[in-house]
């Protein structure tokens, strides 16, 4: 094909000399940074109100610093769309509002941080929410700064880190979503989703992917006879929903629940109910708690230690965590991690701890250990367990 | 030109014509009838017909700026990389055909390359430079990037196009009249080529329009990202949306081709 | 546009000075390789170089290795599968109509509009192109509306989430590719040749087997193997129709998987995937010069 005459001792040649250029080409320092080979980020913010002098000036400095950077955090989630609009509309104007990435799941957003550590550009996020076990990680790999809010001190300790690196937010409990004018009936526990009945018509995101999914199949254990320490009996029982052809080889979505084509999922209730309302009048959308039982997933706060606008952060947080930041998160249905010392406090309206639905059923609140061990274990296993399942 | 068949007829007695509609009206069965269903799907509702979802969509927002960012990201990104690729085939064709394997392999690779990878890297590349400080810099990543996912489609329609007209005898032939290089390019090249590079276009800008990973990424507002964040949140207008941005892609390109067959008729 | 030309190509000159002497002609590709190195090269080399070195920046085979799991040869066996089969089909009806729309006889309009329209639905992938035939061939979608009242029922299972349903909706946008990159190709064949072969005698077989065929088949190739690395590389639509189980049937998944999951990716086995598939692709530009080569040969 080439009119390069080639021969074995020119192909010999030829080899040699990209083997060098390879050892050359590795070694060198533009290339050779491997995942870890970060720059040094710049020193840390004020380590909490106080240090940085009041909140006055840190309003200031994030007047100069002028903008923020979010990422993943979209509209319908837990009510974003309100808390984005009080804090860059209402509150602070001044601050220009750079809305990363909605649909990041948690693993892209440390992703957008390493790949932009030492950019100053719009593009670098400069606070993150992530699952639970994504905070100690970040942590490990040097990729966040501490801070601790003004109301750091009501913060359950279960869910913060002791140096303020990551702070849980919000929580929400596992349910069913079901949109109840497409479906023969609605299920209302585990072993329901077995019946025959709904073959084809449930679809849940990639186990592996969204640790909402991977939540959703682990919290499937306690319906098939198991404990959160038992995340094998979760797999089984997607496993045999899969086999019966009730699980769909496809993803959750918001279209095909709507329209009926897949009216039955698995989402934080939070989510669910934010459907259900946007949806009103439009599908009848019920959401179930399973009675044997479901569990609760923790999401977290954390500033990133690159973050080119860290006053604008620190205010970012205040905000988060006053009573203001925590009722708004509690409109979207996401049960905010100050909600029971703003409930003897008597702050929360009636109105809207009226609107959160009774969830009378057991939740349980998994440990970091058991979060870590629990999705690892489906992770590692779905595609062996329940993968090859779907293939048709 | 084009060659027309005139009313021949075949082995089988059957004439050719018969067999062109037939075969086109397999592929616009295959081609239209999902999208077909997809405008039913979003019409339809417990109610009867329902309208309301382009209604809302239409009046959504960011709608128009976001169409709009696309479409002139599309067409600057259409201009560069025609200017690219004409003259590297034309070379590769007529000067440097060793080369081929190359070129054909570099404008292929882009498709094999995961968006995401190759922004990373971009980000990582040009990592504290202006081009990643500013807005105006990852706007211009944002093109570069485009740029280079659509030469998959330009090289290979402008190739085509090459292969169809035999430049290499044109050129000789206008060389021996005198032409130089520039006017050989323009005068002789573009317009022979320009129906392959109109081709290259459509898919380019349909492709810019439905891209999603790079513009998100790096925070550009383009009408993919944004299409997908309200067709997430609304879910009975998604597929209203679907309907609409083709509509609009379809618009737009025979806008294109509009433009294409006045410029054609010129030369 | 339309001026004279012989009816045969000139064979390229084959002469080796480009390697001993230096020539101006290399100019002329100066803007286009710089564009390719700033923008392509960069992102191509990190991922090689990630692939081979790990995060201490030695050399290590360990990823490469891990591409034999049982998991990554499954996702590649589906994915070549059905790259060829697409390529394929997608091949045969885009060429078909191609052929129907520049020499088959058909009114001038309708050439222009199946080009523009072929634009929109080359690229219609993704979510919508997912929208639309879960519209039409969904549990409740239109051809089960229309097949109810016969008591029959497609199972969107087989026909849609799974193997032939990722053909069937991959096919959809391989039809306008095809059709976009061989339009050219269709039009220089030129009707006096038709037209000499007739007078010659030849039938119809006759010319498309000795002059038609021959004329395309470089462009054919071409044309498939553009198809097969565009269905090998497409990601969105795949992951918009199986979800997770995206990565028992596109390596792509797979791929975005280690970048991308919520819990945790491997993502030396993501470059490793992403740096094989850039060898598949150059095995397929391999393959398509020989049989370019070989086509040519018929030319003569």
């Amino acid at each position: 094909m080439s009119g390069i005459p080639m021969n074995r001792r020119r192909f010999l040649q030829l080899s040699a000399l990209a083997n060098a250029g390879l050892m050359v080409w590795g070694s060198h320092p533009l290339l050779a940074q491997g995942s870890s080979a970060l720059p040094p980020p710049p020193p840390p913010g004020p380590i909490d109100l106080k240090a940085a002098g009041g909140m006055d000036s840190l309003i200031a400095a994030a007047r100069k610093e002028g903008e923020l950077s979010t990422t993943a955090l979209p509209d319908d989630w837990a009510n974003y769309k309100g808390i984005k609009r009080v804090f860059f509309k209402e509150k602070y104007p001044f601050l220009k509002h750079n809305d990363l990435t909605p649909d990041a799941s948690s693993a892209e957003e440390i992703e957008q941080i390493k790949a932009n550590a030492g950019n100053k550009g719009p593009q670098n996020p400069d606070v993150i929410d992530v699952g639970f076990v994504w905070g100690a990680r970040a942590k490990a790999e040097n990729l966040l700064q501490p801070y601790k809010v003004a109301t750091w001190d009501t913060i359950p300790t279960a869910i913060k880190d002791p140096d303020g690196f990551w702070y849980g937010d919000y929580y929400g409990t596992m349910s069913f979503e079901v949109n109840a004018d497409a479906v023969p009936f609605v299920p209302q526990d585990w072993q329901d989703l077995l019946d025959p009945r709904l073959k084809g018509m449930i679809a849940i995101n990639d186990p592996t992917a969204s640790s909402q999914s991977t939540h959703l199949v682990w919290a499937s254990s306690l319906g098939n006879g198991g404990t959160l320490a038992q995340p094998e009996k979760g797999l089984a029982f997607f496993k045999e929903l899969a086999k019966k052809g009730n699980l769909v080889a496809t993803s959750y979505s918001p279209a095909s629940l709507v329209s009926g084509e897949l009216p039955i999922s698995l989402r934080w209730d939070y989510n669910a109910l934010a459907n259900r309302d946007n949806n009103m009048g439009k599908a009848k959308i019920q959401v179930v708690y399973p009675k044997s039982g479901t569990l609760a997933g923790v999401y977290l706060q954390a500033i990133s230690a690159y973050a080119p606008r860290p006053h604008a952060a620190r205010l970012w947080m205040e905000f988060l965590y006053s009573d203001e930041g925590q009722l708004l998160w509690l409109e979207g249905y996401a049960k905010p991690v100050r909600f029971n010392d703003m409930l003897k406090r008597g702050v929360i309206p009636k109105a809207l701890l009226d609107r959160l639905p009774a969830a009378d059923v057991k939740v349980e609140f998994p440990t970091l250990e058991q979060v870590q061990t629990g999705l690892q274990y489906i992770r590692d296993n779905w595609v062996k367990e329940v993968g090859i399942t779907y293939k048709s | 030109m084009g060659g027309e068949s005139t009313g021949k007829v075949g082995k089988l007695g059957i004439p050719t014509r018969f067999w062109a509609w037939l075969w086109l009206g397999i592929a616009a069965v295959y081609l239209f009838l999902p999208l077909v269903a997809m405008v039913w799907a979003s019409i339809r509702s417990p109610t009867g017909i329902r309208l309301d979802a382009y209604g809302e969509v239409l009046r959504a927002p960011r709608f128009l700026e976001t169409f709009g960012f696309s479409t002139q990201a599309a067409i600057i990104t259409i201009l560069i990389s025609a200017a690219l690729v004409v003259p590297t085939a034309y070379w590769v064709d007529l000067k440097l055909p060793r080369l081929r394997p190359l070129v054909e392999f570099l404008t292929v690779v882009p498709l094999v390359i995961p968006p995401l990878l190759m922004t990373f890297g971009l980000i990582r590349l040009f990592n504290n430079t202006p081009l990643t400080n500013s807005n105006q810099g990852l706007y211009i990543m944002m093109l570069g990037a485009y740029v280079i996912i659509s030469f998959p489609f330009m090289y290979r329609a402008v190739d085509a196009g090459m292969q169809a007209v035999n430049l290499r005898v044109l050129t000789e032939a206008a060389q021996s009249l005198g032409a130089s290089w520039i006017t050989v390019l323009t005068q002789v090249v573009v317009p022979n080529l320009l129906v392959a590079i109109l081709n290259g276009s459509f898919v380019t800008f349909a492709m810019i329009l439905g891209e999603f990973t790079i513009s998100s990424l790096l925070n550009q507002p383009a009408f993919s990202p944004y299409m997908l964040d309200l067709s997430s949140r609304r879910g009975d207008q998604a597929t209203a949306l679907g309907v609409i941005s083709i509509a609009l892609t379809w618009g737009s390109i025979s806008l294109l081709q509009l433009v294409g067959r006045k410029q054609t008729f010129k030369g | 546009m339309a001026l004279a030309t012989p009816s045969q190509s000139v064979p390229p000159r084959r002469n080796f000075s480009w390697l001993h002497s230096p020539s101006w002609d290399w100019l002329g590709l100066v803007p286009f390789l710089t564009f390719i190195a700033v923008f392509l090269l960069f992102p191509g080399l990190v991922i090689v170089q990630r692939s081979l070195f790990d995060s201490e920046g030695r050399l290590t085979w360990q990823y490469w290795q891990s591409l034999s799991q049982a998991a990554i040869t499954l996702a590649y066996t589906n994915s070549l599968q059905v790259s060829v089969i697409t390529a394929v089909s997608g091949g045969l009806i885009g060429s078909m109509l191609t052929w129907a729309i520049t020499l088959g006889g058909l009114p001038a309009g309708i050439r222009s509009a199946v080009l523009s329209f072929a634009g929109v639905a080359a690229n219609f992938s993704g979510i919508p192109l997912v929208f639309a035939f879960v519209a039409l061939l969904g549990r409740i979608g239109l051809l089960n509306q229309w097949l109810r009242p016969l008591g029959v029922a497609l199972d969107p299972q087989v026909f849609l989430y799974g193997f032939w349903g990722l053909c069937i909706v991959y096919t959809y946008f391989q039809i306008p590719l095809t059709v976009l990159v061989l339009v050219p190709a269709f039009q220089g064949l030129r009707r006096e040749w038709r037209e000499a072969a007739e007078n010659l005698g030849a039938t119809s077989t006759q010319f498309w087997l000795y002059v038609g065929l021959p004329v395309l088949m470089p462009s054919l190739l071409g044309a498939f193997a553009l198809l097969f690395v565009n269905a090998l590389s497409t990601y969105a639509t795949a992951v918009a129709l199986l979800g997770g189980v995206g990565q028992v049937f596109a390596v792509t998944v797979v791929v975005a998987n280690q970048f991308r999951t919520d819990t945790f990716g491997d993502p030396g086995l993501g470059y490793a995937l992403a740096a094989s598939m850039i060898l598949v692709i150059g095995a397929t530009i391999a393959v398509y010069m020989v049989s370019r080569r070989w086509a040519e040969q018929w030319r003569r």
